[in-house]
């Protein structure tokens, strides 16, 4: 998945210009945006004030990373100004600037951030957060929780933390916590949250590693930068950050794509670090900035038939690929599901973790096509969920937080299964 | 001729007539066959070496390309693209290493057979040869083509299968199994053309089944499945407040 190398990544002639124009910065925060006018300027907002009330003194510049937007994002990006007034802020600092610029490369995300990273290079920053365009829960505090780790106690890499209704975020609940965790030994809780700081160490690192053509470009970004933090040995923590609330950008119709991404990456990045968690047992907390406090988050209406009946016509008309892809003990567990009641309707945790693995394995091994592999993976993934939902649906969000602890102990558990399957990555 | 013989026979004696009989009857035949096989006997002796070693070339060049593919993971390949299980579906059931070791030792044979023809240097059978050697690249494309095709239809099929379960189509292993044939009759007509096999006729052929093919699937979708058409339609364009709520769940 990687290859490293030193190549600088082409920025317009504009920019370029703005760049030489700043010289040298201490700290950025960059925006990757597509079509998000109706959001950023509270994002740019909250990161301006931010900047000015937490980090008065250093040099701070914002960059919007735009993929073309269509509907006048770069102009609410240019236009937004803070009344630090209002906010009790005094203004001791040198004026904000602020880059808009386009990227370059496939569209996505991860292009995005791949101009932000360049440019913070450019500018020499010591630490750099980025933060979503569509976010309408974030504050100030934010970026400072996101940066003061790192200028102040050395961490390579933040990760957020967020409080989310149990039923969002479950690729990452039932797929990328348990696996990330099991794998690497690291308890990061939102390893694709998407909003993250990093010092200037850690930012050369992701530069240098050649992955901007892949998936990686697109959803896949977030869990990449958090397993290279980990897998390269940098210091991480966590920050809580309260709610998050954006606007929802994951329809049902693409999961299978977001799957592809997602999880090919997550896969991907097991080849890649095999050597790093082979050999590795249990898992230890990973350190949480921040004052944490009760929130109310928005609920989540799901539709437990539509996932089970999905999960039953793979089991029906996918059961020929399912058997390349799956162990045939874990096959015949999940045979009898075909039939039985909603109410008995239940893919166990420790058949969900074998699961989990024998697709890993099967990524590996190339058993299937990986592009058909990881999208006939989507019915799976969606009894899964149906299970955690038919479980979790009389308890509240923190009891629900539980059963996904448990999971991730079952992960852990099963983790000899994984290494037995995969084969050892010394000796082929 | 030999009523000639026998009345100069009468006329002329009997001892001198045998002996021209003898000489001009038996002998010359015999010994012109005798001359003939003597001049055929080395081309049949170089044709049987031809053969017998062909034949140990094609043993050997047919394990060798199979152990080669083998170790070079194409069982893996074929696994991983569906090829395996697309052919034990049609009761074939070895590796596919195996099989490309057989078609080597087989195009081998071939070969071998024709340079045999070649050898015995006989017009009638140089001229067979020589035309079967036009025909073999038509063959070997042909084949390339079938063969080509199969794996493509299988990879398709298989894309096919897995969108349609995601996209929740009830008829997903029949659209998947429209989209194997539909590659499969693709790769037939192109062969055959290249065979040169009626071609007029696969060409005409092919666009009436195509047609037919089309037309029996919107007219069994539309009478036989309309029930399952109305459901997908009404769940693809949110009719049903069920499937509204599925919206809100968010993945990531």
């Amino acid at each position: 998945m990687s290859s490293t190398g030193t190549t600088g990544t082409p920025l317009t002639p504009d920019t370029e210009t703005k760049v030489s124009e700043i010289g040298e910065a201490d700290i950025l925060v960059g925006i990757p945006s597509f079509n998000n006018a109706d959001t950023i300027g509270h994002v740019v907002r909250a990161a301006s004030a931010g900047l000015a009330k937490y980090f008065p003194g250093m040099r701070a510049v914002l960059v919007n990373s735009d993929g073309g937007s269509t509907d006048g994002t770069a102009d609410v990006v240019a236009r937004t100004v803070v009344d630090l007034g209002t906010m009790l802020i005094s203004d001791k600092q040198s004026a904000l600037h602020k880059i808009i610029t386009p990227y370059h490369g496939i569209p996505g995300k991860g292009s995005a951030f791949r101009t932000i990273f360049e440019i913070a290079r450019r500018l020499k920053v010591k630490a750099c957060a980025v933060v979503d365009s569509d976010l309408r829960s974030i504050t100030p505090e934010w970026i400072e929780l996101l940066l003061r780790p790192v200028l102040d106690e050395g961490y390579d890499y933040v990760a957020p933390y967020y409080l989310r209704h149990k039923y969002d975020g479950t690729i990452t609940n039932s797929i990328v916590y348990p696996l990330t965790q099991a794998l690497y030994g690291q308890r990061v809780r939102q390893p694709i949250g998407g909003d993250f700081g990093f010092s200037g160490k850690q930012l050369d690192h992701y530069l240098d590693k050649h992955v901007w053509e892949s998936d990686v470009a697109k959803f896949g970004i977030d869990v990449w930068m958090t397993t290279e933090a980990i897998a390269s040995g940098g210091r991480i923590c966590q920050a809580f950050l309260g709610a998050k609330i954006h606007n929802p950008k994951d329809p049902a119709r693409d999961l299978a794509a977001m799957l592809v991404q997602v999880v090919g990456a997550v896969f991907a990045l097991m080849e890649e670090h095999q050597t790093v968690w082979w050999q590795l047992t249990g898992s230890n907390p990973v350190k949480l900035y921040g004052f944490q406090y009760e929130v109310s988050v928005e609920p989540v209406n799901v539709n437990v038939d539509r996932m089970i009946t999905s999960f039953r016509q793979g089991l029906e008309d996918l059961e020929p690929i399912w058997r390349q892809m799956l162990a045939s003990d874990t096959m015949d567990r999940l045979m009898p599901l075909k039939d039985c009641t909603l109410q008995a309707f239940r893919v166990p945790d420790d058949l969900w973790a074998r699961v989990v693995y024998d697709v890993a394995t099967a990524y590996h091994k190339r058993l299937l096509p990986r592009d058909h592999l990881l999208k006939a993976f989507t019915p799976l993934y969606l009894g899964r969920t149906a299970t955690f939902v038919l479980e979790t649906q009389a308890l509240t969000t923190a009891e629900a937080e539980t059963r996904i602890e448990s999971l991730c102990k079952v992960f852990e558990e099963l983790k000899p299964y994984l290494v037995e399957r995969w084969g050892n990555p010394i000796h082929g | 001729m030999v009523g000639d013989v026998l009345l100069r026979c009468y006329h002329m004696g009997r001892e001198p007539v045998m002996k021209e009989f003898w000489e001009t009857a038996l002998l010359s035949p015999l010994t012109e066959v005798g001359e003939a096989l003597l001049h055929f006997l080395p081309y049949l002796l170089a044709m049987i070496i031809v053969l017998v070693v062909g034949f140990v070339l094609a043993w050997a060049i047919g394990n060798v390309v199979e152990r080669l593919l083998r170790v070079l993971g194409l069982d893996a390949l074929s696994n991983s693209l569906g090829v395996s299980a697309a052919l034990a579906r049609g009761g074939v059931k070895s590796e596919f290493s195996h099989l490309v070791g057989r078609g080597a030792y087989w195009m081998v044979i071939i070969l071998t057979v024709m340079s045999g023809l070649f050898v015995l240097n006989l017009e009638p059978l140089n001229q067979f040869a020589r035309s079967l050697l036009a025909y073999l690249p038509h063959l070997f494309t042909a084949t390339l083509i079938l063969v080509a095709g199969f794996l493509l239809s299988n990879f398709i099929s298989q894309a096919v299968l897995i969108a349609a379960v995601n996209a929740g189509l009830p008829p997903a292993r029949m659209v998947a199994a429209l989209s194997r044939w539909g590659v499969q009759l693709v790769a037939i007509a192109m062969a055959l053309e290249q065979l040169g096999i009626a071609e007029t006729v696969v060409v005409v052929g092919f666009a009436l089944l195509m047609g037919g093919v089309v037309l029996a699937g919107a007219i069994a979708f539309g009478f036989g499945a309309r029930d399952i058409a109305k459901d997908y339609l009404e769940r693809r364009l949110s009719l049903k407040q069920d499937d509204k709520k599925a919206d809100d769940l968010r993945h990531l």
